[in-house]
């Protein structure tokens, strides 16, 4: 079959998105529809700045709503307007925003957008076949609806404390507000599944997404374990309930590596790895039932083994004999990894305000219509006089007119 | 004879992937992935060699016993899926998986670079079944690059993907989220890369393409600001155990023990902060704010001029500490979101699944095991379509229980040539 002679649009080309969503998930979801082309205009205002904007890394430890590493990272590609929707107009300028989109985004806590006359039901009227996705943390309904937080606190409601940290000390979790990355991939399944729908028959939908409800998804097999067996599962530090040795170990130079072996030809590997020391060879080590009941003393050995090397020997030393391992990269490694710069998984894009800044990539690479990041996050309000004058269409006048009576702040 | 149904997977025609067929060859690092595009509608064939996918040795097990059926990894999995056996070792086997992909959407697999081509399943070799077909594979580091051929699990890919850094707390070092996250992770974002892929093919009149997936990018999109944080302040983020890490910066304590367990709390619950005050009166009006109602005490904690010292700090943090321990921590949490604190419990997997929110959502199903004469509960739908909703299929699949229905009537293999193949040990 010939291939079609015309180059290939990207992905999302001739979509429109309006993004109400804000902090961590929704702009997280709305990057990959900007990055694979789709127009995405980010809706803010300079009454109630999005929370990022206000949180560091700041540009010289400026704080500035232009100046934010935090919020530049997740929302490359985007337009960006300003739109009081407490202003009497607000509303209804949002609403043609919306009649002029293929796709609404909000993670507002249940009832904010019906206030605005922006919830689904009243959009649909000005856009018949909108696609549009709610994603607060936990749903439309139920009694926890109205709850707040942000992800770091969402990862303790959905056991993600639970599961990380020392067994016999505090449910520390994660060092970062975890789910917030985490569910905006699921976000963005249940959306792009939405849309492919809508290709085919011309059908728009809503999508009810409660971040709880995806985060558990990532549990691995806790829930089950539980349901089934009745067996609680707690977290173990850096141990597995299947793999001995399997843990973090301290090297000379100060740095960790993490080692592994699930399988006997990984075990006979690693004792090759550290020239077959006797203890290797005691009995009580021959199966991995065995080992996982020794770990105390495997961890002890390793422990000493490995301050006699650097973490990148360990790790070389390990892979060489066939045993899966690793340096525990710190964010400075990440930047010089040889692998991620070899796959250019880092983007660099220049901002007017912040310089020439480091943005993630998707993990993903499509041969054909690959991501293509067209500029950095936009400045507050950067894109009004585009989207109102020509794609909501108000005339000079009106738009000077809003312009001062504050619709626009 | 026609061949017998099997009870599963429930069909789910009004899922909006309804009519696509993904065929999965993958290991923990694409099983998730499938099982969302099943739940959505598609017809996942999952594809094990004839002594059953290796993954079916994945602990815990069903009442502890291991077996071929038993595993709870492979239930949680790989439910919702057809399953049919097919040796990639021989070369009828690799035939018929060829035969099985040119009636496919799409392919997900996760050999290790390279592999696919000697099994003539590599998108190259698909691509010329028919030029629609969409090929995920799913690898440790990518299909590319001088880590492309490195060892991995999900500790490696938690390690190198820089996610351990920023776990842990500074005494005893970096630590792993127990439940595999790499894993969790590269499952999740190779199901956006297809999904955009497949939408791509309906945008571009039928083109598939190949997507290259890589655990380590995965789980370095899960770093929050530790990677703008040390392009922009060049500082390295790292565990602060039970504090939190803003940009580099140790902050305060967010976790706090109750009566009945842990409650998370940011800024020592809101008593530093702009909002310090609402916690504040709390205190007061129990009688146990320890002074800090006072006018000074106010205006310090609130706008943070001067800031406090390490030890007012310590003074804030173990008042709100004693506080916490006398109450029950979902009494708590209710109290604080009333006054407008977004605090939450640490819940395990037993609250989780007793969680009154999950229940008023109808979440949780009910999974007939008919193979067993029990039923389990699984989680539910992972978001709700208003349209095409997304559907737990019933149980996973034995190894080769879709042999009859798809190589019959999916490929129209009759008895004889069945036979054949069974005799040969492809199937």
């Amino acid at each position: 079959m010939a291939l079609p002679r015309t180059p290939l649009k990207k992905p999302f080309e001739g979509l429109r998105v309006a993004d109400f969503a804000w902090v961590g998930v929704g702009p997280t979801v709305s990057k990959y529809l900007a990055d694979h082309g789709a127009e995405v205009i980010r809706i803010e205002s300079h009454t109630y700045p999005e929370t990022l904007r206000r949180v560091g890394p700041f540009v010289d430890d400026t704080p500035g709503l232009d100046n934010s590493g935090y919020y530049a990272n997740f929302n490359s590609s985007k337009l960006g307007i300003s739109l009081n929707l407490k202003h009497e107009r607000g509303p209804e300028l949002a609403r043609r925003v919306v009649a002029a989109c293929d796709v609404v985004t909000e993670s507002f806590t249940p009832g904010t957008m019906a206030r605005f006359g922006l919830d689904y039901d009243s959009l649909r009227r000005v856009r018949e076949d909108v696609v549009m996705i709610s994603m607060p943390l936990y749903g439309q309904t139920g009694p926890w609806a109205s709850y707040m937080g942000y992800g770091h606190v969402l990862q303790a409601a959905t056991g993600y404390n639970h599961l990380t940290g020392w067994p016999d000390a505090e449910p520390i979790g994660t060092g970062i507000p975890y789910t917030d990355f985490l569910v905006p991939h699921i976000a963005a399944v249940a959306l792009i599944a939405a849309l492919d729908y809508r290709r085919r028959t011309g059908e728009g939908q809503y999508i009810d997404f409660g971040q709880m409800e995806a985060a558990v998804h990532g549990l691995g097999t806790a829930l089950l374990d539980w349901t089934v067996n009745g067996h609680e599962q707690l977290r173990m530090a850096n141990r597995d309930p299947e793999a001995a040795p399997h843990g973090c170990y301290r090297c000379k130079d100060g740095r960790y590596v993490v080692i592994a072996c699930f399988t006997e030809k990984q075990w006979d590997g690693f004792r090759a790895a550290l020239g077959r020391p006797d203890w290797c060879d005691l009995e009580r080590m021959r199966r991995k039932w065995q080992r996982l009941n020794e770990q105390r003393e495997i961890d002890r050995h390793i422990g000493f083994w490995c301050a006699e090397y650097t973490a990148n020997q360990v790790f070389r030393t390990m892979q060489d004999f066939g045993v899966p391992a690793g340096i525990v990269k710190s964010p400075e490694d990440m930047h010089r990894d040889p692998q991620l710069r070899h796959r250019k998984h880092y983007w660099r894009l220049r901002h007017p305000v912040m310089g020439e800044r480091t943005y993630d990539a998707p993990a993903f690479r499509l041969s054909k219509t690959p991501a293509v990041v067209t500029k950095a996050a936009p400045l507050l309000g950067e894109d009004n006089e585009y989207v109102f004058r020509e794609i909501v269409g108000l005339s000079d006048e009106e738009y000077v007119e809003l312009l001062a009576d504050g619709a626009f702040e | 004879m026609p061949p017998e149904s099997s009870p599963v997977p429930l069909p789910h025609p009004t899922g909006p992937l309804a009519g696509y067929r993904v065929l999965d060859f993958a290991d923990e690092k694409g099983q998730l992935c499938a099982r969302l595009l099943a739940e959505l509608g598609a017809d996942v064939i999952k594809v094990e060699p004839r002594e059953g996918d290796p993954t079916r040795a994945n602990g815990p097990f069903f009442k502890g016993e291991a077996g071929p059926n038993t595993s709870l990894y492979w239930w949680a999995m790989n439910a919702g899926k057809r399953s049919v056996t097919c040796e990639l070792r021989l070369d009828r086997g690799r035939e018929l998986a060829r035969r099985l992909a040119a009636e496919s959407d799409m392919v997900i697999e996760s050999w290790s670079p390279g592999k696919s081509a000697e099994f003539d399943m590599d998108y190259r070799s698909l691509s010329k079944l028919h030029s629609g077909i969409i090929v995920v594979s799913i690898t440790n580091f990518g299909q590319t690059g001088p880590y492309r051929d490195l060892l991995a699990t999900d500790i490696v890919g938690s390690a190198m993907g820089g996610h351990m850094h920023l776990n842990g707390d500074p005494e005893h070092g970096p630590v792993r989220t127990t439940a595999p996250q790499a894993y969790a992770q590269v499952n999740f974002q190779a199901a956006v890369g297809a999904m955009i892929a497949l939408y791509s093919r309906g945008l571009n009149g039928g083109v598939g393409q190949h997507v290259d997936v890589s655990m380590q990018e995965a789980m370095s999109n899960a770093m929050d600001t530790a990677q703008a944080t040390w392009d922009i302040r060049r500082v390295n983020t790292y565990g602060p155990g039970i504090r939190r890490n803003n940009s580099g910066v140790l902050g305060s304590r967010y976790l706090f023990e109750a009566r009945d367990g842990w409650i998370a709390a940011q800024q020592a619950g809101g008593l530093i902060g702009p909002h310090a005050n609402v916690i504040i009166d709390w205190l007061a009006e129990s009688a146990e704010d320890r002074g800090l109602s006072r006018p000074e005490w106010r205006a310090r904690l609130t706008t943070l001029v001067p800031p406090p010292t390490p030890e007012e700090r310590s003074f804030v943090e173990e008042t709100f500490g004693l506080f916490c321990r006398t109450r029950l921590k979902e009494e708590l949490v209710a109290e604080a979101q009333r006054r407008g604190a977004g605090w939450a419990p640490v819940f395990g997997p037993r609250e989780i699944v007793e969680s009154k929110q999950l229940e008023a959502r109808d979440y949780w199903v009910r999974v007939r095991h008919e193979d067993l004469g029990e039923s389990f509960i699984y989680p539910g739908a992972p978001f709700k379509l208003s349209k095409t909703p997304s559907l737990q299929r019933g149980r996973a699949p034995h190894a080769g229980e879709h042999n009859d229905a798809v190589y019959s009537g999916l490929l129209g293999l009759d008895a004889a040539e069945l036979r054949g193949l069974k005799l040969r040990m492809v199937i």
